[in-house]
């Protein structure tokens, strides 16, 4: 079983959260059938596969990683809980860091600097969703 | 490198004490690299009309100063030293504007900068007629209720201590002013050194570093006479001190942050946590921390980040903020 946390955190402003991973249906596409995908999130975020566990108290989001093979997120607190629990995973960056915010621990697929937002320390809201930012799907199923 | 800023916050006193100020900074042995004048007067001029500044803005073009007159926000002098402390210079030399230096402050007081983890250096604030004796002032914030302040006479020796008032050299942009002081900013000199010495910094009374107070109950940048913003600082300044053998954090900040702080935990000395997620992190709220310390901004950790520059991990930036 793999653990996908499609979405960062909602923005103030309502607009699509520059962290949030632009190919998630092509993605789960080409993850092999044979292979369970639980979704993690909170209500209110689409869901992208049958299994969807949202707003699970953390004692139970960490039982849930304990259980998986490895996990697939954006830059969202799930990455850094995966981290705590010591269970690596695949986070597909875009406008923040994975030098500041990532774990070394975890596969950071980051496509290039050049898309990184130039202050790192404001809210999203100020940056633009660019779905160019992020590795495409044939990218990522190569270090599941 | 020692590039000295030196910091003068101005209300009330343009034809008063503020020329005797600048004359003396002007003819300083070492000079300071910029002198930046913030101007907080209610009414502010533009003093290049006036004859006496008009020759202070010629000798210090002449001495080759580069100089800055900034009409500041009337939020109060905390906001305006917050404003130098974070203007790039490695020391800032705060001078009051009814604080008159001899010639040789500023190059006496850079002396010191030598010393290892030296965080300020403060002289003699002298105040005639010399009514306070000052021989047995220990200088620590524990003793400030019962003794005179340790720069109110002659220093005979350098000292460490644990605050500092008035004027004085210090070491640019490794602590924060108190912000959520009112405006008449009531101990906010003493809470930024004691701020320093909790970080590690040293801090020393030293000799021949003596400044003239001219006292003026008229004109100031604490002319206020309410009494509860005094009453609000006191509360802010007894609520810190109160918690001095504890390290204060506050987790301001997302569920994650807190998730990456709770590594650096056991590292930090008798913590008192204040949290936003006690599932993650246990502590008091953030409320109550607000209602203690009333500015949260020197614990922000993007803030911070963004202040350094940051190019390390989250969890190192949480370290450099509390280890």
């Amino acid at each position: 079983m793999i653990i996908i946390s499609p979405f960062a955190k909602k923005l103030a402003n309502n607009m699509e959260n520059p962290k949030n991973y632009a190919y998630w249906e092509e993605l789960i596409q080409i993850i092999p059938k044979d292979i369970q995908i639980v979704q993690v999130g909170v209500e209110g975020e689409k869901q992208l596969v049958h299994e969807f566990y949202k707003n699970l108290p953390i004692s139970e989001l960490r039982q849930l990683i304990a259980k998986c093979h490895t996990w697939i997120g954006c830059d969202s607190f799930f990455q850094h809980l995966a981290w705590d629990c010591g269970k690596p995973g695949i986070v597909l960056w875009s406008v923040s860091d994975p030098l500041i915010y990532g774990h070394p621990e975890n596969t950071n697929l980051l496509k290039s600097r050049d898309y990184l937002a130039n202050n790192q320390f404001l809210w999203w809201d100020f940056t633009e969703y660019n779905a160019d930012a992020f590795v495409k799907p044939e990218e990522v199923i190569k270090y599941l | 490198m020692n590039k000295v800023l030196c910091s003068v916050a101005t209300r009330g006193r343009y034809h008063t004490t503020l020329p005797l100020v600048l004359n003396a900074i002007i003819n300083q042995t070492r000079l300071p690299d910029k002198l930046v004048i913030f101007d907080d007067n209610d009414e502010p001029k533009d003093m290049r009309q006036e004859m006496i500044y008009q020759y202070f803005f010629q000798m210090l073009d002449i001495k080759k100063i580069p100089w800055e007159w900034v009409y500041a926000e009337k939020k109060g002098q905390h906001h305006i030293h917050q404003k130098a402390n974070e203007m790039g210079f490695d020391w800032v030399w705060r001078v009051d504007d009814d604080a008159i230096p001899e010639p040789d402050v500023l190059g006496n007081l850079l002396g010191y900068t030598t010393i290892e983890n030296i965080g300020a250096i403060g002289g003699s604030i002298l105040t005639p007629p010399l009514k306070f004796d000052t021989s047995k002032s220990t200088g620590k914030v524990s003793d400030i209720d019962k003794e005179p302040n340790i720069q109110w006479n002659y220093i005979k020796q350098s000292k460490e201590v644990e605050h500092l008032h008035c004027s004085f050299l210090y070491r640019a942009g490794v602590h924060d002013y108190n912000l959520g002081l009112s405006r008449v900013a009531h101990r906010e000199e003493t809470l930024f050194t004691y701020g320093l010495y909790l970080k590690g910094y040293k801090i020393i009374v030293a000799p021949h570093a003596i400044t003239w107070h001219f006292k003026n109950p008229e004109g100031g940048i604490r002319s206020e006479s309410k009494q509860e913003l005094y009453s609000h600082d006191e509360t802010i300044f007894r609520n810190t001190i109160g918690f001095s053998d504890s390290t204060i954090v506050v987790l301001n900040a997302g569920a994650g942050d807190h998730i990456v702080f709770s590594h650096i935990l056991p590292e930090i000395s008798n913590p008192v946590i204040f949290t936003c997620y006690p599932e993650i992190v246990a502590g008091k709220s953030i409320a109550e921390a607000n209602a203690l310390f009333g500015d949260l901004d020197q614990y922000n950790i993007y803030k911070k980040m963004a202040q350094w520059n940051w190019k390390g991990s989250l969890e190192d930036a949480y370290r450099k903020l509390y280890l």
